[in-house]
């Protein structure tokens, strides 16, 4: 089996978090596969040639003329794309960050930028794993799921799930913006155990109910706007279901 | 305070490459896509009549971070600059709560500071330990991996220090990237001193690992190419990591506050790099592990300084990997140490700001009437990071981020170029790897750099 680990326009916190992550486990990927292309950890094999590969792992978001080049001849070569991370599942704050910026304002000699997108406005993405960054267990997973011919699947619950779990004081009852409610899971409610808001790191839960949220806020004085623009960060593309869905 | 250069030709899309800016040149040297950095760069080196330049492309994709902290809430900084960087996430947070606080008025009691200069040792450590071990080393041997180094038992102990220094952050900062716990006004969980000091004790059994790690880079065979220019590093009592209201430090002996450093950087377009680039008083300068220790090694800790005894420190930036290996062992000894001090420390949770009419209201501080400019510097691994900020009303009106990386870019064109007037005699093919190799010892972070994308007013 061959697989490949890409990086498109990131921060790069996905793939160090599964290099620093996966401990020995790292290097342990090498029994299992042939790996030509992996970011940070070796030189790729044939230069900037983009492997035939059967497993393709694809940090970051889609942006500039080079990304949009790269995903196609990414897709082209692999028979199973997944996205990892919330720049190539969503979108990520680049989404929201790059829409009303006049990017015609000025021109690189050899680079073109566009507004953010995630892996599946260009291409069809078979697997979704979100977090910004990804879990490294959650990735574990995906791999064995795949490795055993069992289809991988997202977390099925919303953070407020995880929260309760781990008996922490709601946040919303203290008049914090806190998204939980409509976020995916699968974190283990990281950033609410140490006291700060959830905002969605993941992109909406599979339950998540947007009418319900608002209300919900409401009664605990917490100001919409304020919520809504903290959907707005990382959901990245996915809000644009959840804003439907709420209005619907 | 910014300016273009060489953009006549925007607007014409892509112009056939060797053509600069009027005069004929021609590529002698290109690295294409660099291997094994944090980010996409590439490397040209041209030669127009007798004249060699080089140009560090950043082929990064902007993600508008700091543009689109303005009008959010300043309690969202700490959390959207994160994001700019995988490696230095900690930097990022630390320094823009840091910022935020300034331009609010909230100055953080004396464990909260203590505290974050824990995590800023922990995560400079981790991102050393990332580019030694994977990013710098192998390749200066001509390996293609960390895992074809012959020395197994070396490749143990790093991972080992990677993964403990890891470990802390994800200990302290609620998780390994992108710390939540992190926010304006200190933590926003309860943080018990003595909690700690279990990771840490981890961090000092590995003392032996750290000693081999960093025994084996000092003896590394490097290149000769020393060449004089500015370098600049915070200036404190101890080594330079976090400190607040530092001056910094020039090598002329002379220092500037963190006011004046800002006022004396000066962004400048590059044709070719999605990031722009930053000089210091019109020109360039050097900031980084070499830096700090050229400027500050009689305030390394013990061992860390028996180490650099060892060196002949002279400005060569090949030696920026051996001055990372010595902060490696300064680190450690720092963490220990300064464990020892915050065992009996307990931090109770602060920071976000109430909106609602939840019964249970805690102290936490209200910033939608506060207004105010802030400006936070610190060692970040890479270097000098700098983080400036303007609030009106509890809103970001204005924010700017001016990385190790950005400052760094001119040194890295100017050293190339110094490279391949002295190595020519090598031919092409042997440069191309020395030049890889050269630009690899900055520790350059793209993802960081592009916070300043070409794109950014000013």
């Amino acid at each position: 089996m061959k697989a490949a680990f890409y990086s498109l326009t990131s921060c790069e916190g996905c793939l160090t978090t599964l290099i620093t992550n996966l401990g020995p486990n790292l290097e342990a990927l090498w029994r299992i596969f042939d790996i030509d292309y992996f970011k940070l950890v070796r030189e790729p094999v044939g230069g900037e040639k983009v492997p035939r590969v059967d497993i393709a792992f694809v940090e970051g978001a889609v942006v500039t003329s080079q990304d949009r080049k790269r995903i196609a001849q990414i897709r082209a070569n692999s028979s199973f794309v997944v996205a990892l991370g919330t720049c190539a599942s969503c979108g990520n704050i680049a989404y929201s960050a790059s829409r009303g910026v006049d990017l015609k304002r000025r021109r690189l000699r050899e680079i073109e930028v566009f507004e953010a997108e995630p892996l599946s406005s260009h291409v069809n993405v078979d697997f979704e794993l979100s977090g910004c960054p990804v879990s490294a267990e959650e990735f574990t997973e995906a791999l064995l799921r795949l490795l055993n011919g069992i289809e991988p699947k997202q977390p099925d619950f919303s953070v407020c799930y995880e929260c309760k779990m781990r008996g922490n004081r709601c946040l919303l009852e203290v008049g914090k913006a806190c998204l939980g409610p409509l976020a995916m899971g699968g974190c283990g409610a990281a950033c609410p155990s140490v006291g700060a808001p959830c905002y969605s790191c993941r992109g909406p839960a599979v339950e998540a109910d947007l009418t319900a949220y608002l209300k919900t806020i409401r009664r605990h004085g917490i100001p919409e706007e304020r919520a809504l623009s903290a959907v707005r960060a990382f959901t990245g593309k996915k809000i644009l279901g959840l804003l439907k869905d709420g209005k619907g | 305070m910014g300016r273009d250069e060489g953009m006549r030709e925007s607007g014409n899309g892509n112009p056939a490459d060797g053509k600069g800016s009027g005069t004929v040149s021609e590529v002698i040297l290109d690295t294409n896509e660099l291997r094994l950095i944090e980010g996409h760069g590439r490397l040209k080196v041209r030669l127009s009549g007798n004249r060699i330049e080089a140009e560090f492309h950043n082929l990064e994709g902007p993600r508008f971070l700091t543009s689109y902290l303005r009008g959010k809430p300043a309690e969202m900084a700490p959390l959207v600059a994160s994001r700019i960087c995988g490696m230095c996430y900690t930097a990022h947070s630390i320094n823009a709560a840091e910022a935020v606080e300034e331009a609010l008025g909230v100055t953080p009691d004396g464990d909260v500071v203590e505290l974050r200069r824990l995590l800023y040792l922990a995560n400079n450590l981790r991102s050393h330990m990332m580019h030694l071990l994977f990013l710098s080393v192998p390749p200066i041997k001509g390996l293609i991996s960390v895992f074809r180094l012959r020395e197994k038992d070396l490749v143990a102990a790093g991972t080992r220090l990677l993964s403990t220094s890891t470990q802390l952050i994800e200990h302290w900062g609620g998780r390994s990237v992108h710390v939540p716990n992190v926010v304006v006004g200190g933590f926003g969980a309860l943080v018990r001193g003595r909690e700690l000091m279990e990771s840490i004790s981890r961090l000092e059994s590995l003392r032996g690992d750290a000693r081999k790690f960093v025994e084996h880079v000092l003896e590394m065979e490097l290149p000769e190419l020393e060449r004089f220019r500015t370098m600049i590093s915070l200036k404190a009592d101890a080594y330079p990591t976090y400190a607040r209201e530092a001056p910094l430090i020039i090598n002329d002996g002379s220092t500037v506050t963190d006011e004046e450093y800002v006022n004396d950087l000066e962004e400048v377009v590059k044709e070719y790099s999605t990031s722009k680039h930053v000089y210091f008083r019109g020109s360039e300068a050097t900031v980084g592990a070499l830096s700090r220790i050229m400027l500050n090694r009689r305030r390394l800790n013990p061992e860390a300084r028996d180490y650099a005894e060892r060196i002949e420190w002279r400005i060569n930036p090949f030696l920026m990997i051996k001055a990372q290996a010595v902060e490696v062992m300064h680190y450690l000894e720092e963490i220990v140490e300064a464990g020892e001090r915050l065992s009996d420390a307990t931090i109770s949770p602060n920071g976000y700001p109430c909106v609602g009419n939840g019964k249970e209201r805690r102290a936490d501080p209200c910033f939608s009437d506060r207004s105010g400019k802030g400006i936070a510097i610190a060692e970040a691994p890479r270097g000098t990071l700098c983080h400036a900020c303007e609030i009106e009303g509890g809103l970001i009106k204005d924010y700017r981020v001016y990385t190790p990386t950005a400052v760094n870019s001119k040194s890295i064109e100017m050293d190339s170029v110094e490279l391949v007037k002295r190595f020519r005699p090598l031919g092409g093919e042997k440069l191309k790897y020395v030049l890889e190799d050269l630009v690899r010892c900055y520790d350059p972070c793209l993802s960081c750099a592009v916070s300043l994308d070409f794109l950014s007013d000013r």
